[in-house]
């Protein structure tokens, strides 16, 4: 195993041995040195020693030439044992004695080399003098053998290894309790961070052991561990929040969410926050935390509270920074007094800025001095910015959602006006067929009672009876066409009195509020507070009637189960006077009080068409009046329509219906492509002692009447229809005033009354009759299209 | 030199311990008392005397011959040039002990062994070392006794006569030889 690889452990450990090993090695290696160095020279000693003894000693026998002597003194080296061999030469280098005894002279040098020792080979050898009274009496060879040294260097090597091997066992097991002492803590500390990261937790700590570095690093680790642990449910919580204010599209909860957070979970001894108006530098309390109601109020804070944003203290945040005071207490500010009034110190304001412009600040604050760390003040900056970026969202999304609701309601509009218009066109064209198919009937029916004076009183009254039924049915076709009219003309406005008005509503709509809810069994009162001398105000009657009728019918539908229908009039300043029109139902809610004005806004399903409040309305704007709502839910709704006094009493009378004049025999060419049609107008100009002509339809027409003119017999006055296939009226018309600009056209048309309503007079055309014509209309028409010189 | 054996080795084997210069060239004296001329001279290195025995420092020690002289010339070749701490040797040769008194070491010749009552009597309370060749002379008092045994030179020595005489013989020298007489104490 790489040392690298080691575990910490086994690391400190074979550091401490290698340690202790190498000192032990070095020691051993220099006591060995030592011991080499010294050993030699301590052998030489001895060796030098013995050898001086053996010499001294050897001076008589050598001198006495006493051999047995020169044998019993070398014979002593046998006491040491690694003395190997000796030799005496006498004064003349001649060998005298040899040692040990028995031994031959080989290997002994025949001559004594230099005095002094050497080491040569395995040996050590000496030649020693042998002086007596400084007289040199032979020399002493000695060698010895360095089994000495070798058998002292394996007893050190012995000793030295077993020394080795106890320090080294008692540096291990030292090593083993000590290595404890480091690696134990930060085992425990590696231990712990496997663990954190292994199971992503937190939570868990390193055990503290002794102190130190390594208690500080665990101190640290822990530290760090308590930091990560905080940062985590910060971001947990930032996190949290975000998803839960993401997830609301209104500000007015996106704020509360965020209030609710903070109070529960940073948690904040108070928390609001403050929309502000750059426009107006003022700043309206939005959201205050549940919690933080009391100190609200306390502070003057409590929702929708509006405050000056100048001298507010909140001026620098305004701008776009975030402000955070660790104690308020010294700032000064109004602001600062009270929150530190009510024991509020800290305080953090984070500004709620969507594209660089503040539109509001988040205001928390807590008790304790410097209660924000740095950590706290950036979750709360996040926090901001998240949040203004989700009321961003919020508004944008509240913009999309009117945007998309206003267009939904246009196409709404445009799409109920299309089928209104496509109802009245085809309103208008059933009307002009039943006009062409009534008009011989009433022309002839007319025709009849006022020739023939000889019916009997039977058929006469029969015959009015059907005159009557066409009229009917004429004015049914006529208000059936009103569904196509785009506009109401202004009608000529008469004096009104109000009060007559509403008695004629009372009564038409007696059925409504009288009849109908007696059969089911509930009662509908009426009461009327109606102040006698009203004025009168300046208005077309009928609409006026309709606008109040339209306000009836909404306060009976409003009341299912019963109640009480109250009718006032008052005059209001001499200049205004106010109909009041209230009931005891359901009344509106907010959206329905603002919307229902709106055409086709309704809340009776099916039933409704949304267009009577939407026509009273329209006719409250034409008659210069106002128009007030007041409705709660549950108590009811009063309309209040407020008219101004008529300012002029003299009313014109209406001009007298000029009378018919007698008939005139003129030539009249009849245009129509309907034979019946044609066929009973020309009867009953016939009858008046006209000459009249027809012709199927346009192009027919026009070539009878260029005809006629070529002829040098032109007409007097050209009658045509309108709607013909081809060619129509108009063209008819054209060509005649083409041919003879001075001959009177006259147009006679079912749609008619629609054309005069629209007050669109064809071109060429000097008169309009609508169908079924009545005899005297005709009459009328002819006496005044008539050119002079004709009558 | 295994080939030699018994007397002939021997003295062949002296001759070239001691190495004498000429020796070989010499015809006399035997070669018994050129090697006791040796030993005779090699005692001057093993005993040492009282100051007293020396005028000065610068004295020579004197080797002293009395009576009939066996070594000849020898031994005046043996000490020629030689030192012993010091001092130089010379031999001087007596007829009678009355001259012999300045001497250190005396070698009293065989030929006076009938007189040497008298002459241990002249040299009593004396410093010098006496030296003999026979039993007689020992056992009459002599200090030093080159004995002939056998073949070989056997040295004897009175312990006692060389105390009495003030002297210190080495006991390097006292191993090599028969002691007779108290050590005193």
């Amino acid at each position: 195993m790489a040392f690298g690889n080691m575990r910490l452990q086994q690391r400190l450990m074979a550091i401490m041995l290698l340690t202790s090993a190498s000192v032990l090695v070095l020691t051993c290696a220099g006591f060995f040195a030592y011991e080499f160095l010294t050993f030699r020279r301590s052998t030489v000693r001895q060796l030098s020693t013995v050898a001086a003894i053996i010499a001294d000693n050897s001076t008589a026998v050598l001198a006495f030439a006493d051999r047995p002597g020169a044998r019993e003194i070398l014979s002593a080296l046998k006491a040491e044992p690694h003395i190997t061999e000796a030799a005496l030469y006498d004064e003349n280098g001649n060998v005298f004695s040899i040692y040990p005894e028995g031994r031959g002279a080989a290997g002994i040098p025949s001559v004594p080399a230099a005095d002094g020792f050497r080491f040569e080979q395995s040996f050590l050898i000496g030649f020693q003098p042998v002086v007596q009274n400084d007289r040199r009496l032979g020399t002493l060879y000695v060698q010895s053998d360095l089994k000495a040294v070798s058998a002292r260097f394996r007893l050190y090597g012995a000793v030295a290894a077993l020394v080795a091997a106890v320090a080294f066992l008692a540096s291990y097991l030292l090593s083993r309790a000590l290595q404890r002492q480091i690696s134990a803590p930060i085992m425990a500390l590696a231990e712990t961070a496997q663990a954190v990261s292994d199971r992503r937790d937190y939570s868990v700590r390193a055990r503290r052991i002794g102190d130190g570095e390594l208690g500080l690093l665990t101190d640290s680790f822990n530290q760090m561990l308590n930091q990560i642990q905080e940062q985590l449910g910060r971001m947990e919580l930032l996190n949290q929040i975000t998803r839960a204010i993401g997830e609301r599209l209104d500000l007015s909860s996106v704020f509360q969410v965020m209030t609710g957070a903070l109070e529960n979970d940073l948690p904040v001894d108070f928390v609001c926050v403050c929309r502000y108006d750059a426009a107006q530098d003022r700043l309206t309390v939005t959201s205050v935390g549940a919690k933080s109601g009391a100190l609200a109020a306390e502070l003057g804070l409590t929702s929708q509270a509006r405050m000056q944003a100048e001298g507010s203290g909140l001026e620098k945040c305004l701008r776009g920074e975030m402000v955070y005071h660790a104690d308020v207490s010294g700032t000064g500010s109004p602001f600062a007094e009270r929150l530190v009034a009510q024991g509020l110190h800290s305080l953090v304001l984070a500004p709620l800025i969507v594209e660089s412009g503040v539109f509001g600040v988040l205001i928390a604050a807590r008790r304790m001095p410097d209660g924000f760390s740095a950590m706290d003040r950036e979750f709360l900056r996040q926090l901001s910015d998240h949040a203004a970026l989700a009321a961003h969202q919020a508004h944008l999304y509240g913009a999309l959602q009117q945007a998309y609701e206003d267009l939904r309601r246009s196409q709404q509009a445009v799409m109920e006006q299309e089928r209104l218009r496509a109802l009245g066109q085809m309103a208008s064209g059933i009307a002009h067929d039943i006009n062409n198919a009534i008009s011989p009937a009433a022309l002839y029916t007319e025709s009849i009672l006022e020739s023939e004076t000889g019916l009997s009183p039977k058929a006469r009254e029969q015959l009015q009876t059907i005159a009557h039924a066409i009229e009917d049915v004429s004015a049914t076709v006529g208000r059936m066409r009103e569904f196509s009219r785009k506009k109401e003309p202004m009608m000529a406005l008469v004096p009104v009195q109000l009060n007559r008005s509403l008695q004629q509503v009372i009564d038409l709509t007696r059925a409504r509020w009288h009849d109908t809810p007696q059969q089911r069994g509930f009662v509908i009162k009426i009461e009327t507070e109606l102040d006698q001398s009203l004025p009168v105000v300046m208005g077309v009657e009928g609409e006026i009637r309709e606008a109040f009728t339209n306000l009836f019918l909404n306060a009976f539908d409003a009341m299912p189960e019963g109640g009480t229908l109250t009718l006032r009039t008052r005059v209001v300043r001499n200049t205004l006077v106010c109909v009041e029109v209230s009931d005891t139902g359901a009344g509106m809610d907010e959206e329905t009080r603002r919307r229902c004005l709106e055409p086709f806004y309704t809340t009776k399903g099916e039933r409704g068409t949304g267009l009577g409040l939407a026509m009273v309305y329209g006719v409250t704007e034409r008659h210069g009046a106002d128009l007030e709502i007041d409705s709660e839910v549950g108590k009811g709704t009063t309309m209040r329509l407020i008219f101004p006094v008529a300012q002029y009493a003299a009313v014109e009378a209406a001009p007298s219906p000029q009378a018919p004049a007698a008939p005139v025999h003129v030539r009249v060419l009849v245009v129509d492509d309907d034979p019946l049609v044609a066929k009973v107008l020309r009867d009953t100009m016939k009858t008046d002692g006209h000459d009249v002509s027809t012709a199927n339809g346009g192009q027919a027409g026009i070539d009878a009447f260029l005809a006629a003119q070529k002829a040098g017999a032109p007409f007097d006055v050209v009658m045509t229809d309108l709607g013909m296939p081809y060619v129509d009226g108009r063209k008819v018309a054209a060509a005649v005033k083409k041919a003879s600009p001075a001959t009177p056209v006259i147009l006679l048309t079912g749609w008619g009354q629609s054309l005069l309503a629209d007050g669109d007079m064809p071109a060429h055309v000097d008169r309009l009759l609508s169908k079924p014509p009545k005899i005297a209309e005709l009459r009328e028409a002819l006496m005044l299209s008539v050119p002079q010189t004709v009558r | 030199m295994a080939f030699l054996k018994g007397k002939a080795a021997w003295v062949l084997v002296a001759m070239v311990l001691l190495g004498l210069p000429g020796l070989a060239a010499q015809a006399s004296p035997d070669r018994e008392h050129r090697i006791k001329a040796v030993f005779l001279f090699n005692f001057a290195q093993f005993v040492q005397w009282p100051d007293s025995a020396f005028a000065g420092p610068e004295d020579p020690l004197v080797v002293g011959i009395l009576g009939e002289d066996p070594f000849d010339t020898y031994l005046d070749e043996v000490v020629r040039g030689e030192k012993v701490n010091n001092r130089s040797i010379v031999v001087k040769r007596y007829k009678r002990i009355e001259d012999a008194k300045g001497c250190h070491v005396l070698f009293i010749s065989d030929s006076e062994i009938p007189r040497t009552e008298a002459i241990f009597a002249a040299l009593k309370s004396s410093h010098i070392l006496t030296v003999g060749e026979s039993d007689l002379f020992f056992q009459r008092g002599g200090m030093v006794c080159f004995a002939t045994e056998a073949g070989r030179i056997r040295l004897k020595i009175n312990l006692e006569a060389v105390q009495d005489a003030e002297l210190v013989v080495s006991s390097k020298l006292l191993r090599l030889a028969d002691v007779a007489g108290p050590r005193k104490e």
